[in-house]
């Protein structure tokens, strides 16, 4: 490649990233729910962690986003970090704006701290194996980007909407319409707030250090690039000594003096072949590198220590996932049964959940009824953040199963709408203490009402009263009785999770009643 | 003035009138001496094309909207579920009713409901939101708090104090089109107990006094004109039923401005006793309107 045609990279990726940075962050700040699900699917395929966990329980359109990120990471090196990497990009915002207010600002090397990286790496790896996706959650890149937004950006953005649609309702115009505000609790805001502070004060004062001390996806790519077929190297032969690499590289990889670049740490921005007065700075095949550089010296010692394959091992010991957590809770009461939360349809059983969701909150954000709720350690500090249904809130339309559809981890997989519909996720429990009927001996049925299988009807009781019968057989655990029911402070009505989600039977659909049709003739 | 110069004069102000209103059937302009209806009652067409007839025995939609006036149609769009369930109102139905209002020159027509299911599913899926705004009507949410007002029911027992949906309550003309159908909780859901779309706290009525705090709301704005859809009809398993099996094909449509009258119609129709029904008693008793279908006037048209 001719260097104009190699300069022209870094602008590419500014695009690129701001592409994928922009439609990134439009899937978790869309509550009027306008985005199709297969543009989302797309989108977050290129994320590498969530793909990855997916790829064990599903094969899709993100296997060949994740085949394609290690096409890429083994052919041009961590390119990733620079332009799909939602968290990447927001880190150049902080620096590009950093650079526009001190202008003198240069980068200079510093020896990348791989042990404590990959420390944490196989930690997070163990962790996640064996079941805890907590680690993973609290420095993943995608998930926290989609945490921030979540709950920090796309609450503001309803609370202008909602002010915005309230002046207009006034002068009777409704295109804008109010959207209901999820309750934000301070404990969930936590995180996304430390990280939000954490990824700013990183950037602002050791540039990209986030991806090469706690980034799992950083660690990863970082060890797939030590192979790359091309790499960025200093052309010794037409390297003037001037430097302007180094004060430009943001993975402050480039050791200027040396003429090295660690190219394991570089994140593929590209600045510094646009910086290089000489063309000194290229992109190199194995061939060109020998012939143009002096070998780069890595510590064999270490090199081996990270020889043996940490995928292949967490590929085998990632369907083996510990039984943590079995609790059926059959006789627990409506506060006891709360603590015990409800995991949205697909997600097979609350093990499978906790051990794939990396809490990035897309489903909360996605779901149509809002039913869907982050929590912090209602699934036990095993599976902090990950999202459970609020039947307070709202609950799970039968008719929907976009959760399960854009799901980037695979945490809650793909079910067509026929299959969710027969998912039972709980199962309802009845309390005729607690219900209007019996307690103050008038009509109700909400339940009833709302049930969309039947399996809450209503049947004789005292008089003309009738009084709810459940067929468990025929519920899903949407939680549309407990929704509905009007008691209070306990719901007389109410789900108590299925641990492992079981099989509903279908509704009885056969003609219940013998009636005439065609023309009636008027009974007045 | 005598009598020659009177009938002279009322005829020549009636076609005055009736070359204004730019009405050219003949006997348009002698309307006044039209038996008017207490219930009028359809069967054998399509929903619009019953709808057409009904309301044309009514005097058309002038009689009910004046030019000028906002009107809000409030069918029942409680469901995430396509019409041929019949948990929603017809669709073809709405839409006419919403096209009658606008040809009466009404400033504008709105529709809205207080959904049960996520209100934007129901709205696309009962088809009512493309039919409406096909015909130039506008759709009004009603799932936030926000758009609702506190109101006093005067005359109510169980029922004091309610939030309405302030569309409703500014709207001129307010035309109610409930579905006839089974309910789990009031064996019947028809017009008085599809004014539960019209408000938002629900739960308060489920916990009081279901039959009871129906018929008291039913007191507070008694819609301008009722019409129940009868075409499909939810036999079991509402209101919102399990499946198509639950639906017969029945075909008919009522047509009131006395909802307690057009309630007691439908569950004749659906082959009830408006006695076994507990808010049409209680309407009955608070004089909301008459249940008792011989004391009246009743149009019967096949089509």
């Amino acid at each position: 490649m001719s260097r104009s045609n190699l300069t022209r990279l870094k602008n590419i990726r500014v695009v690129v990233s701001l592409i994928f940075f922009l439609l990134i962050s439009l899937l978790f700040i869309d509550p009027w729910n306008k985005i199709p699900t297969g543009f989302t699917n797309f989108v977050v395929a290129l994320q590498l962690i969530p793909a990855i966990l997916k790829i064990f329980f599903y094969t899709g359109i993100t296997t060949i986003g994740l085949i394609f990120i290690f096409l890429l990471t083994i052919a041009f090196g961590r390119v990733y970090c620079s332009t799909f990497c939602p968290i990447g990009t927001l880190q150049d915002i902080v620096i590009y704006l950093k650079r526009k207010v001190k202008r003198r600002e240069r980068f200079q090397y510093n020896k990348s701290p791989y042990l404590y990286h990959y420390l944490l790496f196989i930690l997070i790896t163990i962790f996640t194996v064996a079941g805890s996706t907590t680690l993973l959650n609290l420095f993943e890149p995608f998930s926290n980007y989609g945490r921030i937004l979540t709950n920090i950006v796309e609450p503001l953005i309803i609370l202008t909407n909602n002010f915005v649609s309230n002046i207009l309702g006034d002068f009777q115009l409704y295109f804008l319409y109010a959207i209901p505000l999820r309750k934000i609790s301070l404990e969930i805001l936590i995180i996304p707030i430390l990280f939000s502070a954490l990824i700013v004060y990183m950037s602002y004062s050791h540039s990209r250090l986030f991806c090469n001390s706690l980034c799992p996806a950083g660690a990863l790519l970082g060890l797939v690039s030590r192979f790359s077929v091309f790499k960025i190297v200093i052309n010794e032969n037409v390297c003037n000594d001037c430097g302007a690499c180094e004060k430009v590289c943001k993975a402050n990889c480039i050791e200027s003096e040396t003429k090295r670049l660690d190219f394991a740490a570089c994140i593929g921005c590209f600045n510094c072949i646009k910086s290089c007065p000489t063309s000194g700075v290229i992109y190199a095949g194995i061939k060109l590198r020998s012939a143009s550089t002096s070998p780069v010296a890595f510590d064999s010692s270490r090199r081996k220590f990270f020889k043996y394959n940490i995928i292949p091992a967490a590929a085998a010991a990632l369907p083996v996932i510990s039984v943590a957590d079995s609790i059926e809770n059959k006789t627990s009461g409506f506060h006891e049964a709360r603590k015990h939360p409800i995991s949205p349809p697909g997600s097979i059983s609350i093990e499978h959940f906790k051990s794939l969701c990396t809490a990035c909150h897309l489903c909360v954000t996605s779901c149509p009824t809002h039913v869907l709720y982050p929590s912090l350690f209602d699934y036990g500090i095993d599976g902090i953040l990950q999202p459970k249904m609020n039947y307070d809130a709202s609950f799970c339309n039968y008719d929907c199963n976009i959760c399960t559809l854009i799901c980037p981890s695979g945490a809650i997989l793909p079910v067509d709408l026929p299959s969710k519909k027969l998912i039972q996720i709980g199962r309802t429990h009845f309390v005729k203490e607690d219900c209007v009927v019996i307690d103050k001996k008038k009509e109700c049925a909400a339940c009833a009402e709302h049930c969309p299988t039947k399996a809450v009807r209503m049947v004789p009781y005292e008089g003309k009263l009738r009084l709810p019968e459940l067929n468990n057989d025929l519920c899903t655990g949407c939680g549309a009785c407990e929704y509905a029911c009007p008691t209070t402070p306990r719901k007389a009505i109410y789900v108590r999770r299925n641990s492992v989600h079981l099989q509903a039977i279908k509704p009885d659909v056969k003609k219940k009643e013998d009636v005439p049709e065609g023309l009636i003739e008027f009974p007045f | 003035m005598d009598r020659r110069t009177f009938i002279k004069s009322s005829i020549g102000a009636s076609a005055a009138i009736g070359s204004l209103l730019n009405l050219g059937k003949f006997e348009k302009l002698f309307s006044f001496t039209q038996t008017t209806y207490d219930l009028v009652a359809i069967k054998g067409g399509e929903p619009d094309v019953m709808f057409d007839k009904g309301i044309e025995a009514l005097g058309g939609m002038k009689t009910f909207v004046k030019k000028g006036q906002t009107v809000v149609v409030k069918p029942n769009i409680g469901w995430d579920v396509p019409p041929e369930r019949a948990a929603n109102t017809n669709p073809k139905l709405v839409s006419r009713i919403v096209k009658h209002c606008i040809d009466a020159g009404a400033k504008v027509v709105y529709v809205v409901d207080h959904t049960c299911d996520e209100w934007q599913r129901a709205y696309k899926n009962s088809g009512i939101e493309k039919a409406v705004k096909d015909v130039g009507g506008k759709i009004v949410p009603g799932n936030s708090e926000s758009y609702y007002q506190s109101v006093t029911i005067a005359n109510g027992k169980s029922l004091k104090n309610t939030k309405e949906h302030e569309i409703i309550l500014s709207s001129n003309v307010f035309i109610n089109v409930p579905i006839l159908k089974s309910h789990s909780g009031t064996t019947l859901t028809i017009a008085m107990k599809n004014l539960m779309g019209n408000v938002w706290d629900r739960r308060y009525w489920h916990r009081t006094d279901l039959h009871q705090c129906i018929a008291d709301f039913a007191t507070y704005r008694k819609p301008d004109l009722n019409i129940v859809d009868a075409y499909w009809v939810m036999k079991t398993n509402g209101p919102r039923g399990v499946s198509i099996e639950d639906v017969i094909t029945m075909k008919a449509q009522l047509i009131s401005t006395d909802i307690v009258a057009v309630d007691a119609a439908a569950t004749k129709l659906f082959g009830l006793n408006p006695d076994d029904i507990g808010y049409i008693r209680y309407a009955t008793d608070m004089n909301v309107g008459i249940k008792d279908l011989d004391k009246l006037n009743i149009k019967r048209i096949t089509v």
